[in-house]
């Protein structure tokens, strides 16, 4: 185990640091001035020049690079071109409002995959009806089924609301998870608020997810079903649905875990989108302003951040993994 | 009266799925009472497992399969593809033993689980894993089925089936996937538990040994009836269907006549016979498919019939001079093999440690051990499949390609999409004089391949998924021989076939050694088999030849302990 945390530590510092420098060299190699997107389209030349040994970039880009990753050592991911405040500040209340976003979307696709997959394997009647679902859905993008969410849930039946984290802003708590402060400061009504804000961003970006999972589970618990270890539980008296549950659902979740780590990787890319939809103030949002602005410290500090988070995720998936199979040693 | 468990009357059971509709069992009536053990035994496709499965109520499931006749368990009537009237009776009052231990139990559950769940609490769970004689029951309580060897996961199979005290228990083929030694371990289990119980036991096999071992009384079934019924003694000592007196005929044991064809005459192997005799003989001195069968069923007919006249000068190498030691056709000096283990940098596991062994030219040579034993590594490495860590490996390959290897599995080792003609012409091709031989050429060669494993001309076209088992097999076989090699490498050819097939397997591979006079390496669990292939054996356990002794009298010969479990291991 201690072997497994630190393999993960360490290839958390090679991502970090491998995405450290293609970030950087991105930067450079583009055609974007960092400096005109800091000062502004009518800046006088002895301004530029300046902020120009303001920023380091008069030195050479070796040195740049180094006082970048010096910054990185000291939490100081730099100052951000367009808003002119430190990227660690700005990002402080974007990471929490991405990652609560990010588990409920885990979360629902979960939930989807097994309800799904279950359905399906037990051949109920309405199994043919979850087939096309496997193949219609799978296809969808997620800015489609955002959309689609948004005209029905929202504008049609006035289920839920549309835009942002919560309706009352002026409210908060210490850990930036407005669900779990509500919950932490006794305010439940301000947890079911921000509850009430997820359920459609989070069902927009699982639905895609859940179902490519639910499809591979879906296999795996056919195979399952159809093994020699379900032909002996079911020659020692155990029902369908305990076979299902306690035998098959276990050894099917295997593929469908990696699978998992692999789809998180794709979720995370897909948040960009479905913040943008639902202005939701996360990182997705940050990260497309930043982009169009040229603002280099931001795109670099939110990369990061999805990086590690990454790395953080499929050691989560790995872990799980070694308990669900007892054959799977964590090295 | 000893209560009757089970009554089958005039079973039949269709597949409806398939097509054409198969009938799979047809008209089967038998039946058992406590403490008596049938046999129920055949060959794939005899619908010995269809009529196992059948009578632990495991077809109802799929809508596809039909019924007729009757089915009485302890007093019960049922229908086997009807799930009502299942419940209470499957899992508790029948229970099984299925073949295979290692996937037949959940890897993902602790055996103290699944044997908790059917009996009921710790202490009886421990308890069972004791009457198994299972030596630590606490650690194995606690334990994954991989982290159990094949033995002992077979004997947790054992104890989850008795747990309930079933009245009936089904034995699928409890053996067929273990060890020989263990095989008669657990045959001897399941007799003490049967007599401890006094359940009634039905013993599906096509294993007429372990059949003839534990059996009280068989049913002999063939295309879905039976054939032959009647008290183990009298229908393994005086069978009386042509069927089963042939299936008796086919099976290996140590007294077995090694020099003469095994079992009785049969179409394949004479139709070979004949061709190998004709060859090359002038029209007037041929002799026919009938006088090759009376010579066999006169068992008159010798292997040494069949050599070649110019045996001498094949083992004479061009340019060696008389008196001098022939080349071997592989030798082995010193050979070690290790593998890396995951962890540490310089752990090492040694599979083969010195190992030296020579097959001469036109020798036979059987490498027997059990699972793990190494046997099959240097075989790898005989074939070049694999390179040794240490020592040195020489082949022979003065006039011929040096090696062919014939594998277990002969459905695996034909690429799928390639028609039977396409494998052997690439063969031919791929030989050391391959890019010289004309397409006539070639297509005479892949024709005499054919007909030396008796394999007809028009399955030139078909592809291995349209053959049968031992077809294929024997299209492995032709495959191997086409290009005659040195040395023939076999890596248990015939433990995956049924008794009668494997016998026509042997036959042809004895014939086509006798006849091209190739050297076999032949590598087995079973000294049976070994006996009847080889002029010498080549007894390996632990990574190390502790044996060798000629074939001839094994039996008499062997010294070592391991050879003499191997030879106990034999059923008679």
């Amino acid at each position: 185990m201690v072997r497994f945390i630190i393999r993960r530590l360490v290839s958390l510092v090679v991502v970090l640091f491998s995405l450290s420098v293609l970030v950087f060299v991105l930067q450079r190699v583009g055609n974007a001035d960092p400096v005109r997107a800091y000062l502004g389209p009518n800046a006088s030349q002895a301004a530029i020049a300046a902020t120009r040994i303001k920023f380091g970039l008069d030195k050479p880009l070796i040195v740049q690079y180094f006082d970048y990753l010096g910054g990185l050592f000291h939490g100081d991911l730099g100052m951000s071109y367009s808003t002119r405040r430190p990227v660690a500040v700005e990002l402080a209340d974007k990471v929490p409002a991405t990652l609560e976003l990010a588990a409920w979307v885990l979360f629902f696709a979960i939930i989807l995959a097994v309800i799904l997959a279950g359905i399906y394997t037990l051949k109920g009647p309405v199994s043919g009806v979850i087939r096309f679902v496997f193949f219609s859905f799978a296809s969808a993008p997620s800015f489609l089924l955002a959309t689609l969410m948004l005209l029905l849930f929202f504008k049609q039946l006035h289920w839920f609301p549309a835009v942002g984290r919560i309706t009352d802003t002026s409210g908060g708590g210490p850990t930036g998870f407005y669900v779990l402060d509500g919950l932490l400061t006794g305010n439940l009504a301000y947890s079911l608020d921000a509850i009430q804000h997820l359920v459609l961003p989070a069902l927009a970006a699982s639905l895609g997810i859940g179902v490519a999972l639910a499809r591979v589970l879906a296999d795996g618990l056919s195979s399952g079903m159809a093994s020699n270890y379900a032909r002996t539980a079911r020659s020692l008296a155990e029902t369908e649905r305990s076979i299902l549950f306690r035998h098959s659902l276990r050894n099917a979740s295997s593929p469908a875990l990696s699978m998992l780590g692999v789809l998180s990787g794709a979720m995370l890319s897909s948040l960009v989108v479905v913040e943008q939809i639902f202005s939701w103030n996360g990182l997705g949002q940050y990260l497309s302003t930043a982009i169009a602005s040229a603002d280099f410290p931001a795109v670099a500090g939110v990369s990061l951040v999805l990086g590690a988070v990454y790395v953080i995720l499929t050691a989560i998936v790995d872990v799980v993994l070694a308990l669900v199979d007892p054959r799977v040693k964590l090295t | 009266m000893t209560p009757q468990v089970l009554d089958v009357r005039e079973m039949s059971i269709s597949y409806g799925s398939r097509v054409p509709a198969l009938l799979a069992v047809s008209g089967v009536s038998f039946s058992v009472e406590s403490g008596q053990c049938l046999g129920v035994v055949g060959e794939s496709g005899s619908g010995k497992s269809t009529t196992g499965l059948a009578i632990q109520g495991l077809l109802t499931r799929d809508p596809s399969v039909s019924a007729t006749g009757s089915l009485t368990i302890a007093g019960t009537e049922l229908n086997p593809v009807v799930e009502r009237g299942w419940e209470g009776i499957r899992g508790r009052t029948v229970t099984t033993v299925f073949q295979d231990p290692m996937s037949s139990l959940d890897p993902t559950m602790t055996i103290g689980r699944m044997l908790t769940f059917v009996a009921g609490s710790k202490a009886e769970s421990l308890r069972w894993l004791d009457e198994v004689e299972i030596r630590d029951p606490a650690a194995v309580f606690r334990s994954y089925p991989h982290q159990l060897s094949g033995g002992m996961r077979q004997r947790v199979m054992i104890a989850l089936a008795l747990a309930r005290r079933p009245a009936l228990l089904v034995a699928d083929e409890p053996t067929t996937a273990l060890d020989v030694s263990v095989q008669a371990q657990i045959l001897k289990l399941l007799r003490r538990e049967q007599e401890a119980l006094g359940c009634g036991i039905v013993f599906v096999t096509h294993d007429l040994g372990v059949a003839k071992a534990m059996c009280d009384e068989v049913v002999v079934m063939r295309n879905g009836c039976i054939v032959e019924r009647g008290t183990s003694a009298r229908v393994f000592g005086a069978p009386e269907s042509e069927y089963a007196r042939r299936l008796m005929e086919s099976r290996l044991t140590m007294a077995t006549d090694r020099h003469r064809p095994v079992g009785l005459p049969e179409a394949t192997v004479v139709n070979a016979m004949v061709e190998s005799l004709n060859e090359g003989r002038a029209e007037t001195a041929t002799t026919t498919v009938d006088a090759v069968t009376a010579e066999w069923n006169a068992r008159s007919l010798l292997w040494s019939d069949f050599a070649p006249a110019d045996v001498g000068e094949v083992s004479v190498p061009p340019g060696a001079s008389p008196g001098a030691a022939p080349i071997a056709a592989l030798e082995f000096t010193a050979v070690t093999k290790s593998y890396p283990t995951g962890g540490g940098i310089a752990r090492l596991k040694t599979v083969l440690s010195e190992v030296s062994l020579r097959v001469e030219k036109r020798e036979s040579v059987a490498l027997v051990g059990e699972s793990g034993s190494g046997k099959s590594t240097i075989l790898r490495i005989a074939a070049g499949l694999e390179s040794a860590s240490g020592g040195s490996v020489q082949r022979s390959d003065v006039d011929a390609d040096a090696v062919q290897v014939i594998f277990q599995d002969a459905g695996a080792s034909l690429t799928p999409w390639l028609t039977v003609e396409q494998l052997l012409t690439e063969r031919v091709r791929n030989s050391k004089r391959g890019g010289k031989v004309s397409a006539k050429d070639a297509a005479r060669l892949v024709g005499l391949a054919m007909d030396r494993v008796s394999l007809d001309r028009a399955l030139l076209t078909s592809k291995p998924s349209q053959l049968s088992g031992g077809q294929r097999q024997r299209v492995a076989i032709a495959r191997a021989i086409v290009i005659p090699p040195t040395i023939l490498l076999c890596d248990e050819p015939t433990s995956a076939l049924d008794v009668s097939i494997a016998s026509t397997v042997l036959n042809l591979l004895n014939l086509l050694r006798h006849a091209l006079g190739i050297s076999v390496l032949f590598v087995t669990h079973d000294l049976a088999a070994a006996r009847v292939i080889s002029d010498r054996i080549l007894v390996i356990s632990e990574g190390q030849i502790i044996e060798s002794v000629p074939a001839e009298n094994v039996s008499s010969t062997v010294s070592s302990d391991y050879a003499r479990r191997l030879l106990d291991a034999v059923l008679s």
